[in-house]
């Protein structure tokens, strides 16, 4: 199969408007698949001399599937060069398609999916109760030592215990669980591609479950081979390492907002008093930086009001980080802290070599947690919007 | 920068009619829609945007010759001005070959058309061009309005405001009766072509 892939690549760099073009002037005929980490299924769009067909993108087919599709701006598509037996269902010209399709999206009839989509327009239209998914990209089978298969409603892991070992999702969906006095509480469902287990597995300090991991139907999983990424965890700079850690730990207090949202036990105390911005929320921040000294804490500004999603302390990093998408500051949420914050700047070429450095395997697993960063986020949203505040 | 299609030998190029809203921009594309069907090639699609149209056909001038063996082929585009199609104008503005700016001549209208000047200005610097070496063209659109009373800006004070610096062609129009509008797409097409052909050189 994969052989016949003629053309791939990232939408963040070539749009789908800008495929389109690229195909019809190729006179194409073939399959066009897109996969994006934010939706549960991959979109399809046939194509025969150059101009599209039909397409498919969840329940929705023909021409409403690609409108639908125009709003995915983070993901991957590849190409294939095949014959097609489906069904002309689509008439209109390709041009018209496009400009339509780009239409809708600035209209905000279709909805972009993508990090940081939420704050645009999803929280006013989208369905606040349903778990968001997240999906990784294609899995690297060097680093699957085994394979595992789980059927409905059995326990992967179960949070408190302890574990080391990291799985990739082969197939099926797992869903994140965590316990409260109120039962267990929904956090995150991860698909095809993303990982169970968080970085804390390569500390030497316990292997405590954070959360719990259920199978949502059957799942077959791959156990990777933690040996050989926590050795090369170990052989990574301090500096790295202690980003990573940074990173892993927002996602955990993410976890954390969610469950006190849940118990209406959140407040902005501590969040909010005394703090002035340090970096506003839509600013332009180049600079990654390191706390020395004191504390900080991240707050998004919403239609919805001002959402306190993490504190940060020594040892903690903030800023703008070019290779991932948190769905955090800069773009999307601000960086508060009083006084006492002091800070040194990062080589941020540094990193960023050294992340572009990494194993597939390793550097997927780092993009899934930044992924459920940014999912995290929007629930911490959602229930912040469902619950509020302490009263 | 036009497209080169090797599966068809045609050169794409890309001509856009920008203007402030309800000048004449679409008014323009009918009238050649209409007028030259031979030319046209294909269907002229048509998207309704808020209080505004963006339009796209193709269109095959012929008696322009070849370029080094290849067919040119025109597509004409307008694109709607609201700050919030950003998405539309990103994909129209790309790689633009050519420009007409379609100036509104009512005396109310005056502000509204330096905006759009500069606003077109920044938009070509977002994809790295310059109003300045962009091939373009000026319209001086609804000349016919005078002779209903209604009070126009003479071409001498658009000429002020517009033209001053850049210094292009510029032509009188009324799209509704389709005058001056020929002259435009020429005069377009002929500045759009040489500068191709000067991009182009190193080819011959």
């Amino acid at each position: 199969m994969r052989d016949s892939v003629v053309l791939a690549g990232s939408l963040n760099f070539l749009a789908l408007g800008d495929i389109m073009q690229l195909l019809g002037a190729n006179s194409s005929t073939g399959i066009l698949r897109l996969i994006s980490r934010y939706a549960a299924d991959p979109g399809f769009i046939y194509f025969e001399n150059g101009n599209p067909i039909n397409a498919a993108c969840g329940t929705t087919t023909g021409i409403e599937a690609v409108y639908e599709l125009f709003g995915w701006t983070d993901g991957e598509f590849e190409f294939t060069k095949e014959n097609i037996l489906t069904q002309r269902v689509i008439t209109k010209s390709r041009m018209g398609i496009i400009l339509e399709g780009l239409k809708m999206v600035d209209d905000g009839q279709v909805k972009r999916v993508g990090p940081g989509a939420v704050s645009r327009k999803q929280i006013a239209t989208g369905s606040t109760d349903a778990t968001p998914i997240v999906k990784g990209p294609m899995v690297d089978y060097m680093y699957v030592a085994d394979e595992e298969d789980f059927f409905d409603g059995e326990y992967i892991v179960e949070e408190g215990k302890h574990g080391s070992w990291i799985w990739v999702i082969l197939e099926g969906v797992v869903e994140i669980v965590r316990e409260t006095p109120e039962g267990p509480l929904p956090i995150v469902r991860l698909g095809d591609g993303s990982f169970i287990g968080s970085l804390s597995s390569f500390l030497i300090q316990g292997h405590i479950r954070t959360a719990t991991a259920l199978a949502v139907g059957n799942v077959q999983l791959g156990v990777l081979d933690s040996q050989r990424l926590a050795q090369e965890f170990a052989q990574l700079t301090p500096e790295f390492r202690g980003f990573l850690v940074s990173l892993d730990k927002r996602l955990k207090q993410l976890n954390e907002r969610a469950i006190e949202l849940r118990q209406k036990q959140l407040s902005t105390e501590g969040y909010l008093d005394n703090k002035k911005p340090v970096i506003k929320q839509g600013s332009t921040e180049e600079e990654l930086y390191i706390i020395r000294e004191g504390n900080s804490s991240i707050v998004r500004h919403d239609e919805i009001g001002q959402i306190p999603l993490v504190q940060l302390y020594k040892g903690d990093y903030f800023g703008n980080i070019p290779f991932l998408d948190l769905g955090h500051e800069p773009e999307f949420a601000s960086v508060l802290a009083n006084k006492n914050l002091k800070v040194r700047k990062v080589e941020i070429a540094k990193i960023q070599k050294e992340y572009n450095n990494l194993s597939t395997t390793f550097k997927n697993f780092i993009d899934n947690v930044s992924t459920c960063i940014s999912v995290s986020t929007r629930v911490v949203c959602n229930y912040y919007k469902k619950y509020g505040l302490r009263k | 920068m036009a497209i080169f299609n090797l599966k068809k030998r045609e050169i794409e190029c890309k001509v856009v009619f920008y203007g402030p809203g309800r000048c004449g921009k679409t008014t323009n594309l009918e009238y050649i829609f209409g007028a030259y069907k031979k030319q046209v090639k294909g269907e002229m699609v048509s998207i309704n945007t808020e209080g505004d149209r963006t339009l796209f056909f193709d269109f095959l001038p012929m008696g322009l010759g070849k370029i080094r063996g290849c067919d040119v082929r025109v597509q004409l585009y307008t694109v709607p001005g609201q700050v919030k199609y950003s998405s539309t104008r990103k994909l129209v503005l790309r790689g633009v070959d050519g420009m007409v700016f379609v100036a509104d001549s009512l005396e109310v209208r005056r502000e509204k058309n330096m905006m759009s000047l500069k606003d077109l200005q920044s938009n070509l610097k977002e994809y790295g061009k310059s109003i300045f070496k962009v091939p373009l063209v000026m319209q001086y659109n609804k000349r016919d309005l005078a002779e209903q009373g209604i009070p126009l800006m003479p071409v001498e004070q658009m000429q002020r405001d517009l033209n001053r610096q850049l210094k292009v062609p510029a032509f009188e129009g009324s799209a509704v009766k389709g005058d001056g509008v020929g002259v435009t797409l020429k005069e377009c097409l002929k500045l759009t072509l040489q500068s191709l052909q000067r991009e182009f050189k190193w080819a011959q």
